[in-house]
């Protein structure tokens, strides 16, 4: 193929991306992802939705491909998921690490280079022509990433974790996984989505998710990359009739983070939760550009999105919802709350209802804060000192959206990993174990 | 334990206390009743160390310490607690999270023994029937999603858990019903002892029906016009407030 015209400057991301030769497996999405591609350019800040996302940092990078390695993961293993664990390297599956033993029956939970069955759903919800410049790139280069289906009416007790971890010494690389979720009518499962590494490297990851009639997915993403790496995430979901989504995305690492998710619903009684918590301090920048659409009476939709930004970190909070014509009887709720911690973070915060459709119960509203006065005197009037009281109110405001993962042991390690963050450990012997 | 010489306070430029007196001894319970906007609830909060209130004149001393060179959080390890009217939500933070880490703040500030998390457990459970609360309010965020009463009852429960030397409590019996204000009534009474005190800021009588104080003290205007025994409280409950102030500016007038 010709490599897509360039114009910023001397930027080799695309050709880095696109140099490397075409990885073996569906070959019509990959072709189809290049010819779009060639009409396509990296964003730059003048892109309305690339508004606030400056990424002069990524574009003066070279990129190499990352390489399969050995990785101690001992820290990142969930006792809960032993026998249900997909783990990669630098974008390599690891059969080494990862153990599928304990599956139920009918359940599949496999790298997506060995799984021609995915070839129905992928690239159909992540179209090889997205106007997602990184989608296409995915499309068009991934190597490996996982697909999962759960059968009819199987209710799967064990979460499953799919782990993505990088590793880039003096050359920074990049990997593209890709993500395939069916969950058919009836059936339900927790997916544990979760990125962690050390180094410069790009994560470019593509999920296509699809539920069932009355079928159930509870997603927690977790984005842990090291703080100057890059993690770009398209997510697309289809919801249907009395189906459940519920989605918790976790941002702690990465020095530019993005996250694109969109759920569209297609079914009536359908309920979908997408919350999102960003951690953000140093120079960290996490942008999160959602799409929640109603197309069907009788839906709710729930999302609440924090963010905790210190430093000269910035946060940045798209999220439109969609009530389209017909779509009667909706209850979409949409909460943006952050928390600035310093005077040079910096929040930008744009929730957008868009409702075509009488009869519908929405709501949504925006708020960008520092601690409040009166919440400290209360907690200082019970014998915490100011600091003790500043952080435990910062981690408390974090905290809050932890407490319904229903995975123990990731609730504990991520209630831990934000009170680092918000340096409520010398408070952690006092807080005690918590469940 | 606590002695108030001619305290006057302002927040902004309102003048809100204007010289107040008081005496309290350890044993002692003491009502301060008085009109809306008379300044009964910022003297709860200057005493407390509130720090949006400006402190422009005279003294307080507890236990011989000057209160005012002291932090907010100083004068609760030193054994003053103030019992808010609108107590704080605090989520993602359990109640008996809370609840032990304050306990130990004061228990290594004072020098006594720290407890871990079982330990504490059982002392809770123990303090808890006293506010008649149910165990599921431990692991509850603090005070999100409590009714009014409720979150006045944890008040109470933190009360019995720090064991303060000086309780403040601010409008108690406010968003309480008559059966959430018997309850507390009788754990604030038991909580009383010869060695502690009781500051009640209250606007009703009602109150004092379930926690008899021994000294009323009628504030309006920023100033206390009037100090008695129970039988203050019961003239104020039949005559309402206004009676006092004739009284007053009558004396003042002679």
């Amino acid at each position: 193929m010709t490599a897509p015209a360039l114009s910023v400057g001397d930027c080799s991301l695309l050709p880095d991306l696109l140099g490397a030769s075409r990885p073996t497996g569906w070959p019509g999405l990959r072709k189809a992802a290049e010819s779009a591609l060639q009409h396509q350019d990296l964003p730059t800040t003048k892109d309305e939705d690339w508004k606030y996302a400056d990424l002069r940092g990524l574009k003066a990078l070279a990129f190499v491909p990352g390489q399969p390695e050995t990785l101690d993961i001992k820290g990142r293993i969930l006792p809960e998921a032993r026998g249900t664990r997909l783990v990669f390297i630098n974008g390599h599956h690891d059969p080494h690490h990862s153990c599928t033993s304990a599956l139920p029956q009918g359940v599949r939970l496999l790298h997506l280079a060995s799984a021609s069955e995915a070839a129905t759903q992928l690239g159909s919800l992540l179209k090889p022509d997205d106007s997602d410049i990184f989608a296409n790139l995915n499309s068009a280069r991934f190597l490996d990433g996982a697909y999962i289906f759960v059968p009819k009416n199987v209710k799967v007790e064990t979460p499953l974790h799919l782990l993505f971890m990088s590793h880039a010494n003096e050359a920074a690389t990049f990997s593209q996984p890709r993500i395939i979720v069916v969950v058919e009518p009836g059936a339900e499962v927790e997916l544990i989505e979760e990125y962690a590494g050390n180094g410069t490297y790009l994560t470019n990851s593509c999920v296509e998710i699809f539920i069932g009639e009355n079928a159930e997915l509870r997603h927690e993403r977790i984005q842990r990359e090291s703080t100057s790496a890059f993690h770009i995430s398209n997510l697309r979901a289809k919801v249907s009739r009395d189906g459940r989504y519920h989605s918790r995305t976790i941002s702690f690492g990465a020095n530019f983070s993005r996250q694109t998710p969109q759920v569209s619903i297609q079914g009536t009684g359908a309920d979908v939760i997408l919350d999102g918590l960003a951690l953000l301090n140093g120079t960290q920048v996490a942008d999160t550009h959602s799409v929640l659409d109603h197309t069907q009476p009788d839906c709710t939709s729930h999302q609440l999105h924090k963010a905790i930004v210190d430093d000269e970190a910035r946060a940045i909070f798209n999220g439109r919802i969609f009530v389209r014509r017909g779509a009667h009887g909706t209850d979409a709720r949409q909460q943006s709350r952050n928390l600035l911690l310093s005077e040079k973070a910096r929040v930008d915060t744009k929730p957008q209802l868009e409702i075509d459709a009488d009869d519908v119960k929405c709501a949504h509203g925006a708020a960008v804060g520092q601690l409040d006065p009166e919440e400290l005197f209360y907690l200082q009037s019970r014998g915490l000192n100011d600091q003790a009281a500043r952080n435990l109110l910062t981690y408390g405001f974090a905290a809050d959206l932890l407490a319904h993962i229903p995975v123990t042991s990731l609730r504990r390690q991520l209630r831990h990993a934000v009170m680092e963050r918000t340096n409520a450990t010398d408070l952690a012997a006092d807080l005690g174990e918590m469940a | 334990m606590l002695s108030i010489k001619n305290l006057s306070a302002t927040i902004g430029d309102t003048k809100v206390l204007k010289g107040i007196n008081l005496e309290i001894k350890t044993g002692e319970v003491h009502a301060i009743m008085g009109p809306n906007g008379s300044g009964k609830s910022t003297l709860g909060k200057v005493l407390a160390g509130h720090p949006a209130y400006l402190v422009t004149d005279g003294e307080v001393l507890f236990e011989g310490r000057n209160l005012f060179e002291m932090e907010a959080d100083e004068r609760a390890r030193a054994g003053v607690f103030m019992g808010f009217q609108h107590p704080i939500e605090v989520p993602g933070v359990s109640n008996a999270q809370f609840l032990r880490l304050a306990y130990n703040k004061q228990a290594e500030a004072n020098g006594r023994e720290e407890m871990d998390p079982l330990e504490f457990d059982d002392f809770i459970r123990e303090k808890i029937q006293l506010v008649g609360m149910r165990d599921e309010f431990l692991d509850r965020s603090l005070n999100v999603g409590f009714s009014g009463g409720e979150k006045k009852r944890n008040e109470i429960l933190q009360m019995a858990v720090l064991e303060p030397k000086l309780a403040i409590l601010d409008e108690l019996d406010s968003g309480l019903d008559v059966d959430a204000l018997r309850i507390v009534g009788e754990a604030v009474t038991a909580l009383k002892s010869p060695d502690k005190a009781i500051l009640l800021i209250t606007h009703y009588q009602r109150l004092l029906d379930h926690i008899p104080a021994s000294h009323i003290h009628i504030l309006q205007d920023g100033r206390i016009v009037k100090s008695g025994g129970p039988e203050l409280a019961r003239e104020v409950e039949s005559r309402g407030y206004d009676w006092v102030k004739e009284e007053t500016t009558a004396v003042a007038n002679q």
